[in-house]
């Protein structure tokens, strides 16, 4: 645990100098400090986004946004803190106008009326794959995914960085540019939404 | 009420995040309260469902290229200024002026001179013809540059002419181990407007291929020049590497796979040979000799192959 703390604390001071030399034009220092964050911004984005292409975009979007702006970071929040603000921000824009857009996933309807993405039918072929389990898996992850696409975009913002990336609420309001409380209000809602959502699936 | 704050806080305990007095209390209530109990547990249940949905992790592949083209995009961009601070964060301005009577009005006196002087200047100085600066031109940075026209290298020296664009043409003169040379070319390796300039650029970066700066550019050039010609050369260029330097094999390997010019593929199998045995590349032959297109890139793999020994 000790250990732990000593990297956590390692890796602030290695931030530190990295942010420094960048904010003096040091685009290696830069890039060293992108190769820290930028697997948890990928994932982050690619799980909102839904697809790599559009993660691509909010990375590049990203990081460009960084690059140029360091010069105004001032060590008020940690580096972390800072650019996952950049990032929700841009996956914000994103999930508006994906909710005026509406035009995403191929989807169909079934004989029930029910929706469902032509592209959780295809099977997995690669070798291992446990067919049946895996069909279950992926038709439990649309329904899910159907259920997110459900929530206003700052509710489906709340419950991705606490669900899935497991941030603190204090984090996730700093992110945000909220309260503790407001995040703790947002996520109750948003779970009570999902709740509604995913009612008949056990 | 306290039913009402229970549910309320029930999915904060479910995620961790209640303080340990109200958790406390939570759980004191829940065993007394049959209704409560109920709405803990199916948001356990809910908890437990959404547990076995989880955030898929980037491919190895989608990190790479997205590290690629922002390393490229990097190169271009610009650092904001004073300036750009203001606009990026001008909320931070405005609490600042806010909390400060003296600044805001040192701002507003400061404006009311600077209006003043313009006004000065504009009316004062009406006749002025254009500002001529002289001395010598600072060296054109990558940003300037509108474009290469040509590439000449001297014959019998190492000398290399190279003709640019900026607002007008510009020429530089120089040694290939010049810095602003080896940036010019390495500029024209990317330029999408005139291949005979990628051609002639790749030509003389061959020659000092062993800077990883001038391999990124040579594999660049190989992944994504439309003229195969630029790919062709690129690949020769990167040839002495191919044993070296993985990154340079890789790209080798990516172009054999993928190149849709059958030279360029048949130079990159000719390229691999001494590596042959090398795990990715005896994976790369396998797909190769067991179903490619081109019936003699797929003898050719099985050739290959066949000299290597059976790994057991």
């Amino acid at each position: 645990m000790a250990g732990q703390g000593r990297q956590i604390s390692d890796r602030r001071v290695d931030d530190t100098m990295l942010i420094r030399e960048a904010q003096h034009g040091n685009r290696a220092a830069f890039e060293e400090l992108v190769r820290h964050y930028d697997q948890a911004v990928l994932r982050l984005a690619l799980h909102l986004t839904g697809t790599e292409h559009d993660a691509q975009d909010v990375y590049q979007d990203a990081f460009l946004k960084a690059y140029k702006n360091i010069g105004s970071f001032r060590f008020e929040c940690s580096f972390y803190t800072w650019i996952y603000r950049i990032v929700t921000n841009l996956c914000l824009d994103h999930l508006r106008k994906r909710n005026v857009r509406k035009e995403d996933a191929p989807v169909v309807k079934d004989a029930d009326g029910g929706e469902y993405d032509l592209l959780d039918q295809v099977a997995d072929g690669r070798p291992g794959a446990n067919p049946e389990r895996d069909l279950m898996r992926r038709q439990l992850g649309a329904r899910i995914a159907r259920a997110l696409e459900k929530l206003t975009p700052r509710e489906r913002m709340v419950f991705e960085l606490k669900h899935y990336h497991g941030l603190k609420l204090r984090t996730v309001g700093e992110i945000l540019h909220t309260t503790e409380e407001t995040a703790k209000n947002t996520l109750f809602r948003a779970t009570q939404k999902l709740r509604g959502q995913l009612a008949d699936v056990r | 009420m306290k039913c009402e704050w229970i549910r309320e806080n029930i999915v904060l305990h479910v995620y961790g995040e209640l303080a340990d007095d109200a958790r406390h209390e939570l759980e004191q209530h829940v065993a007394r309260c049959a209704d409560c109990a109920a709405e803990l547990k199916a948001e356990q249940d809910f908890h437990a469902l959404m547990a076995q949905d989880r955030a898929q992790e980037p491919s190895a592949n989608l990190v790479a290229a997205s590290r690629m083209r922002l390393q490229e995009a990097l190169e271009t961009a610009q650092q904001g200024g004073w300036w750009t601070r203001l606009a990026f964060d001008p909320a931070n301005w405005l609490r600042q002026v806010r909390f400060s009577p003296a600044l805001a009005s040192a701002i507003l006196i400061l404006g009311f001179a600077g209006g003043m002087g313009t006004t000065y200047r504009i009316y004062g100085t009406r006749i002025q013809g254009p500002v001529i600066q002289t001395g010598e031109r600072p060296a054109a940075n990558e940003a300037s540059i509108a474009g290469i026209d040509s590439i000449t290298p001297v014959p019998g020296t190492d000398q290399v002419s190279i003709k640019y664009n900026t607002v007008l043409t510009e020429e530089k003169r120089g040694s290939l181990n010049d810095q602003q040379i080896q940036q010019l070319l390495l500029y024209a390796a990317r330029n999408y407007n005139n291949s005979g300039v990628r051609v002639d650029s790749v030509d003389l970066l061959a020659q000092r291929s062993g800077d990883l700066q001038v391999r990124e550019a040579l594999i660049y050039a190989l992944q994504n020049d439309t003229n195969p010609g630029v790919r062709l050369k690129s690949l020769n260029a990167l040839g002495n590497y191919v044993k070296g330097d993985t990154n340079v094999r890789d790209a080798v390997l990516r172009a054999l796979l993928n190149d849709s010019n059958q030279g360029v593929r048949i130079e990159a199998l000719r390229l691999i040979e001494p590596v042959k045995a090398d795990g990715s590349v005896r994976g790369v032959l396998m797909a190769l000799a067991a179903k490619d297109q081109s019936q003699y890139i797929k003898s050719q793999a099985r050739t290959l192959l066949a000299q290597l020994p059976e790994i057991d």
